[in-house]
């Protein structure tokens, strides 16, 4: 148990104290960096309750691919960051102030926080036993929750979409892969014998 | 069929309002003649079925208002009482329709007129069709809006302007207490529709309620505010300075406004309302008396007047007065009865002398005329029985309604009744000796134009005459068919529900018939004796009428002005009001209020505006840092108010 | 663990068609090219009209489908039809607009398309979940939407703040959610207002959820202080997508508004009701101050609609199901005022494209009198001039916060019509009395005069006959309310 408890702290502090870096660090690369940190100690905590499949989901498309990709955008993008933070001085006392206050009020709900038995009873679903978290998930995900997985479908298409309209443009001048026009291609359009007589030159 | 009576007029109107273009003069022309026509001929199916089958229907079309409590149908409501209006104000409409083809074809905005005229048919036709008070009240300022454009048609006058507006402002306060009538029924009825107010009535009869601490009946009030309303529509004493300066429309309109709509509402109010009039004996008394003094007031100045038109308009001014009293006596049927003929005959009127008016080149003025006989005899003699129907005299239509007005004056053995007898009587002299004037002035004698004028006087064309004809039939026919079923013996068959007399009390109806014969007779001598002198003065001695005038020079010059009704409103009511409205608006407003009101306020919401722009500053983080803020403030008023 | 039977499906079919609808027409578009745009428009607004018919044969009553993850019920329908008719006009409208603008391709049909499909899963949300999910689906589209002519860098630039700030927004979203689940220990609408329902103790944490809950739901609304993005949307989009941006989604948003608030909350209404008056005053405060100074009129019809806004949360405000009744009518006659004033909008073409100065519209009333007077119609319904329909629809909401006690909130609402009356009025005096601007370009196209002359009768004869729509308001107020 206590293992458990120091486990938690742990990386929770880790998150805590990486996810204060991410906006904190001067370097761009290093707050992506510092992202890639706190999803892993996300995924921990996901580990000590249990849930082992959303801990690896974690790993895997946040960090080996959105971060990844955040970081190749950082990087690629020559942005000049200290540029972008003038002027952040000028609304630092009132952001300070407010931000502060917002944090104490947040603390202040976090205090009075009180489970109603009668809200607990309706939040308890424990993963069946003897079954894995995969298989669980399966298990909802296409019968309970299959409208809103629809639903994030359709959020995927549209958004696959959106990047179309705004991206894709017809470019002149590149030459691009007719996988049809290939196949249709007979020998007699390509190639043409043509008998070439010894000793006598083409 | 009763839908296609109210809104063919309608959607004439509609198409030649707005497509008048489109469709042309003749296309105008053609749809609302066409359709106020059918109307026409569907009322008087409409009659047939209602007065004499006892067929009363009411028609649901949709709910209007349903707000609360407050619940507004629009429905149509077919009972005998509308079954006659509609007959009165369809045919007459229709009719003058028909002439306007012809008076109005120099004109150069035909259709905007046509649109004009069947919109001014439907307003009515919704007045007295109408099934809840504010129903008809919409009816009533449709009719008030109508007659505000067709009295200002020809607005490039500015004298038509001023009777345009006149009209509209003299409506208003009119208006004003029909519609505080109904706010009034509202508050104690807590409806509108009629069959619910007029059931409930015989309950409210002798309630009081507080008003500035004055103990006043419920009944009496309301209806003395209706009948507020109903003098400012058939301009009864006091509010009736609209009607004369109304001649300023094109004469169709007044034929129009004064025949078949718009000055038959009040009346036909009254006596719609009669459920709730038979108990408030007070205001019965009132309606009578003003009803007898317009009568007579009227009367006395048609007497002098030399505008062709106004003498005509001072008559239905007096006319009207008549159906007054006759309400006031509680014989509804009587004063219907005799707005049936007058319609007839008034109309006949007004547009004979439109007939005149348009062969003399549009001049109006009776001491220029003179002589005319030769040249337009039809005329002549389409006006004589006009006339004729007016004065009462035997066997025309206006002789039966006329005399029955009368003898239920006498028979209502009251002291009002009274009076209203020998004012009626009075005035039944004095309608026939200016109607006699104005033929005489207008048809014999020497031609007081000049020859120029002469030459050119030529009869109408028969697009006009038509309509003359027909309306000739009517002044001569309508009294005597409808004299049996409206107001004989069984008159009550006839009405059915649709009117209330409280017969114990009052006995005018049913003793109207009972008469001494003097009595019967005394209308009709007073006409005749009114002919006899027109006849004296004017074609025997020309020279008596100036003689007097300069005798009785005062009371000349008092007829002449209208007994200074109007320089008294100036000089009463409007100066006054300037007076104050100045001293209002250069003191009070522009000093006081508009300074630090609305000028004041306004630099200030100006300065505010400029400032709020200036928020907006283009920055994506001032956005977001302006939400962080916002939902600061939510959180924070949140935790304000819980320890609080 | 529940399975999905075919009765589920029923609830659903409008929205089941619409996406089906959606696809095969990006199919269609992808496989036909831009050339196409104008069929798949044509099909957009087919199918738009055949969800609509879908949407009344629909069972009557309320059914929940997925689980209650969604629910029908009048509510929802009301609200849909008032969606689906705003976003069939809007693609009717715009079908001259992106030919002339160059920007016809055929993802704007589909995408309007699946905006709509969103805006109905909003309004048929039951849980904090598939209102989150309905909320991203059209928030998606409306960004890609208002960049959708990349060429142009303020279309761009306006895109891009709308898709920042409202993740920003989402972001607050879903931490009040979390919050609510949290405290509740369940996302669903019933469930939750079953514990209230119970009488259970609240906690403050639950109250500050729903305090960003109705942030995130605010900025969608563009409720004062979330509405920046607002005025600078509104004038980079392009015109067409203004149009729409003004109308289908500001009434779908608000009637998300009005049932996240009511079906779970319903029992708090007391807790809440500060934030949403605090919220409409704001709204119907700046809206009539700062359009005064606009010149644009795009930017001068943002800042009318978050007025708009703070007028209908007045019924919110009130939460009463007359309230609910009022910002119901207020939502279908701001449909018709607002096509209607666009469609001039979108007429405002001279010789050399698109204008949209205030000024130039200069002498309209000589130029295009009948374009004239509908305007003045809808500015004078905007401002809430009897008898146009927008007073009434201002009157029913201020009579329900009167009857709900907030006298405070309907004097300052009045107050806020008056001011606002002033630029409504300015707009009416720039096309009577100033002298003539450039003349725009004729004929206007069909399809735009006939948006115009329907939504224009419309407003101008409301008042003749308004029956049907108090009915149908009432009856989707009392399926809220009393289910």
């Amino acid at each position: 148990m206590i293992l458990q408890a120091l486990a938690f702290y742990l990386f929770a502090g880790i998150t805590v104290a990486s996810a204060f870096m991410v906006i904190a660090a001067r370097n761009p690369v290093h707050s992506v960096l510092f992202l890639i940190l706190a999803f892993f100690n996300s995924a921990g905590l996901f580990v000590l309750q249990g849930a082992e499949f959303l801990a690896m989901i974690l790993i895997i498309v946040y960090v080996g691919a959105v971060a990844v990709l955040f970081l190749f955008v950082v990087m690629m993008l020559d942005i000049n960051f200290t540029e972008l933070r003038e002027g952040f001085l000028q609304y630092m006392p009132v952001g300070a102030l407010i931000g502060i206050i917002l944090l104490i009020e947040l603390a202040l709900v976090l205090i009075g926080w009180q489970l109603s038995p009668e809200a607990l009873a309706q939040g308890q679903a424990p993963p069946p036993e003897g079954m894995t978290n995969t298989h669980a998930l399966g298990g909802v995900l296409y019968t309970r929750y299959i409208y809103l997985f629809q639903g994030a479908g359709l959020v995927l298409l549209v958004a696959m979409i959106g990047a179309i309209v705004l991206t894709l443009r017809a470019r002149e001048g590149v030459r691009r892969q007719s996988a049809a026009a290939q196949f249709a291609r007979r020998r007699e359009d390509a190639v043409a014998i043509k008998k070439v007589e010894p000793r006598q030159g083409v | 069929m009763y839908q296609l009576i109210v809104f063919l007029p309608l959607a004439a109107a509609i198409l030649a309002g707005l497509f008048g273009r489109r469709i042309g003069d003749r296309g105008a022309q053609i749809v609302t003649c066409g359709a106020v026509g059918v109307a026409a001929l569907l009322s008087w199916v409409a009659l047939y079925r209602v007065g004499f089958q006892g067929q009363v229907a009411v028609v649901p079309l949709f709910t209007w208002i349903d707000s609360g409590e407050f619940e507004v149908m629009w429905q149509l409501r077919i009972d005998q009482l509308t079954a006659v209006m509609l007959v009165v104000v369809n045919t007459v409409s229709a009719l003058v329709h028909i002439y306007s083809v012809g008076y109005m074809s120099h004109d150069t905005s035909i259709p905007r007129f046509m649109a004009y005229l069947s919109l001014f048919t439907f307003a009515m036709l919704m007045l007295v069709t109408a099934d809840n008070f504010v129903q008809m009240y919409f009816g009533w300022e449709g009719v008030g809006l109508a007659s505000y454009l067709l009295i200002g048609f020809w607005y490039k006058r500015p004298s038509a302007n001023a009777a345009a507006i006149k009209a509209f402002v003299v409506n208003r306060v009119g208006d004003f207490g029909f519609a505080l009538g109904i706010m009034a029924i509202f508050l104690v009825y807590g409806s509108v529709d009629f069959q619910t107010v007029f059931n409930a009535t015989p309950q409210m009869a002798g309630q009081t309620f507080t008003f500035l601490s004055w103990e006043v009946d419920i009944v009496t009030t309301i209806t003395l505010l209706l009948f507020i309303g109903a003098c400012g529509k058939s301009a009864q004493l006091g509010l009736h300075t609209w009607l004369p300066d109304a001649m300023e429309g094109p004469t169709p309109v007044s034929a129009l406004i004064h025949a078949a709509t718009m000055v038959t509402a009040g009346v036909f109010m009254v006596a719609r309302c009669s459920p709730m009039f038979e108990y408030a004996p007070f205001t019965l008394a009132v309606v009578a008396a003003v009803g007898a003094s317009t009568a007579f007031f009227a009367a006395t100045i048609g007497l002098v007047q030399n505008d062709i038109k106004r003498v005509i308009a001072y008559s239905t001014c007096s006319q009207l007065g008549y159906m007054f009293f006759a309400a006031g006596v509680s014989a509804y049927p009587i004063a219907i009865f005799h707005l049936f003929t007058h319609a007839f005959f008034k109309a006949l009127l007004f547009l004979g002398a439109g007939s005149v008016i348009h062969a003399v080149g549009g001049e109006q003025d009776m001491r220029k005329m003179g002589g005319l006989w030769p040249h337009i005899k039809v005329t002549a003699v389409l006006m004589w029985i006009g006339s004729l129907a007016l004065a009462g005299v035997p066997f025309f239509a206006g002789y039966y309604s006329k005399d029955a007005v009368l003898e239920a004056a006498f028979a209502a053995g009251s002291g009002v009744g009274d009076y209203a007898f020998v004012l009626g009587l009075g005035a039944a002299l004095l309608t026939a000796f200016y109607s006699w004037r104005l033929l005489f002035m207008t048809f014999n004698g020497t031609p007081r134009a000049d020859h120029h004028v002469m030459e050119h006087v030529h009869e109408s064309p028969q697009v006009m005459l038509i309509p003359l004809y027909m309306l000739a039939a009517g002044a001569v026919f309508a009294g005597i068919a409808f004299v049996g079923p409206m107001v004989g013996e069984n008159w009550s068959d006839f009405w059915g529900q649709s009117i209330l007399i409280r017969e114990d009390l009052h006995k005018a109806m049913a003793e109207a018939h009972h008469v001494p014969l003097w009595v019967k007779l005394a209308p009709v001598v007073a006409g005749i004796l009114g002919i006899l002198l027109a006849w004296q003065m004017y074609i025997r001695r020309p020279d008596l009428p100036g003689a007097l005038a300069r005798m009785h020079d005062g009371l000349y010059k008092f007829l002449l002005n209208k007994w200074y009704f109007d320089e008294l409103y100036d000089y009463v009511l409007v100066r006054p009001a300037m007076w104050i409205g100045r001293l209002f608006w250069k003191g009070g407003d522009q000093k006081i209020i508009d300074g630090f009101g609305p000028d004041g306020i306004s630099a200030g919401v100006i300065g505010l505006a400029r400032r709020a722009v200036r928020l907006q500053t283009g920055y994506l983080y001032h956005y977001a840092f302006a939400m962080l803020i916002g939902i600061f403030v939510l959180v924070t008023l949140y935790f304000y108010t819980m320890g609080h | 663990m529940t399975s999905l039977g075919a009765a589920d499906l029923v609830p659903v079919i409008p929205e089941l068609f619409l996406a089906t609808a959606g696809m095969a027409l990006l199919m269609l578009g992808v496989f036909r090219g831009d050339g196409s745009t104008r069929f798949v428009s044509t099909l957009s607004v087919l199918s738009l009209a055949i969800a609509f018919l879908l949407l009344g044969l629909l069972p009557e009553g309320r059914t929940e489908a997925f689980a209650g993850m969604f629910v029908t019920d009048a509510f929802a329908v009301f609200v849909k039809s008032l969606v689906l008719l705003g976003s069939a006009l809007t693609i009717v409208m715009s079908s001259a607009y992106i030919r002339s603008e160059r920007m016809e391709r055929f993802e704007f049909p589909v995408l309007v398309l699946f905006a709509t499909l969103g805006m109905m899963m909003m309004v048929s949300a039951n849980d904090l979940m598939s209102l989150y999910l309905g909320l991203e689906l059209q928030s998606l589209a409306l960004y890609v939407l208002a960049a959708f002519k990349r060429e142009s860098t303020r279309a761009t630039e306006a895109g891009l703040k709308y898709f920042v700030l409202g993740a920003l927004s989402s972001g607050m979203l879903l931490y009040g959610c979390s919050l609510i689940y949290g405290f509740a220990g369940t996302t669903s609408f019933p469930l939750i207002a079953g514990l209230f329902a119970g009488g259970v103790e609240v906690s403050i944490g639950l109250i500050v959820g729903i305090v960003f809950l109705t942030a995130g739901l605010a900025f969608k609304v563009s409720a004062v202080p979330f509405h920046m993005w607002t005025p600078d949307v509104y004038e980079g989009a392009p015109t067409a997508v203004t149009a729409f941006f003004a109308v289908a989604p500001k009434i779908a948003a608000l009637g998300l508004f009005v049932r996240a608030m009511i079906a779970p909350f319903g029992e708090l209404a007391d807790e809440w009701r500060q934030i949403i008056v605090l919220l409409s005053v704001a709204s119907i405060a700046l809206g009539a101050v700062a359009a005064i100074g606009q010149s644009n009129i795009k930017r001068l019809m943002a800042y009318s609609s978050i007025g708009h806004v703070g007028y209908a949360l007045i019924g919110l405000a009130a939460g009463t199901q007359q309230g609910v009744r009022g910002v119901l009518i207020y939502l279908a006659i701001y449909l018709a005022m607002n096509v209607g004033a666009f469609a001039v909008i979108l007429s405002m073409r001279v010789k050399n494209g698109m204008v949209e100065r205030i000024e130039d519209l200069g002498g309209l009333a000589q130029s295009r009198p009948m374009m004239a007077a509908a305007m003045a119609i809808f500015m004078f319904s905007l401002a809430g001039i009897p008898p146009l329909a927008g007073f009434f629809a201002k009157f029913y909401v201020l009579a329900a916060a009167i009857d709900a006690g907030l006298y405070a909130l309907a004097v300052i609402g009045v107050i806020g019509s008056v001011v606002g009356a002033y630029y409504y009025l300015r707009i009416i005096k720039i096309m009577y009395i100033d002298p003539q601007a450039e003349p725009l370009e004729k004929p206007m196209h069909r399809e735009l005069g006939v948006v115009l002359t329907v939504s224009a009768l419309f407003t101008l004869l409301f008042f003749a006959y308004p029956a049907p729509l108090l009915a149908g308001a009432e009856a989707a107020a009392a399926s809220l309310l009393s289910p």
